[in-house]
């Protein structure tokens, strides 16, 4: 690891601990995450760098698309 | 790469890779990072569009829309009036089940070009009997 420094804007800071404690997270992993998903990966698979582009916290997830997507029942 | 096997791409599959907390996410993943030649529908990009706008908003829904796009292993076909017809006779044979038109164009895409393995999640992409690849792992 290296470590670095950097400077946010006030709003930015907040908003990014508020996601990372919804997360579970540190602020670090989720700047590193952040990281992670514009960077380029391996060039020759360029779709790799949107494996886990989001974390729903739901485990079942895709099993559920149909709910989120036309709604549930009455 | 393998050339020779054609895997059909369901909605639930791309959420899945798209989604670290699924159950399914790490098998997905690891499924993409070397995939068979793949085809999918515009209605499961559609579908796919629709969870990332209605779950997140409109910059995830063109994030993953970007994903399909470097897909480059992935077919993404139209559905034509034919293929429309033969989702409807399998609405039809399966009615006693919440299919969506969606996963009936994919069953009968299925079906027409024989596919061997389905890349999802939905245990409804099953009931023609193509085999889940879920199943294989």
């Amino acid at each position: 690891m290296v470590r670095t420094q950097i400077s946010l804007r006030e709003h930015e800071y907040e908003a990014a601990k508020e996601e990372a404690r919804r997360l579970g997270i540190s602020l670090a992993e989720l700047l590193r995450r952040s990281l992670r998903s514009i960077l380029p990966t391996d060039d020759s698979k360029p779709w790799m760098r949107y494996a886990g582009m989001v974390d729903s916290g739901d485990p079942s997830s895709s099993q559920r698309i149909d709910e989120v997507v036309y709604g549930h029942k009455d | 790469m393998d050339t020779k096997t054609e895997a059909y791409v369901d909605t639930s599959a791309l959420i899945a890779f798209a989604d670290r907390s699924d159950s399914y996410h790490d098998l997905f993943r690891r499924l993409f990072a070397d995939p068979p030649r793949l085809f999918t529908t515009t209605l499961v990009v559609a579908e796919g569009h629709a969870w990332f706008l209605r779950r997140y908003d409109s910059h995830r829904g063109l994030r993953f829309l970007s994903l399909i796009e470097a897909m480059e292993p992935l077919r993404v076909v139209a559905t034509s009036p034919e293929d429309q017809a033969g989702a409807i006779a399998v609405l039809r044979r399966f009615s006693d089940q919440d299919l969506t038109l969606t996963d009936a164009v994919g069953l009968h895409r299925m079906a027409s070009d024989n596919v061997e393995v389905c890349w999802s999640s939905d245990h409804h992409l099953g009931l023609t009997g193509v085999p889940l690849v879920i199943h294989r792992y």
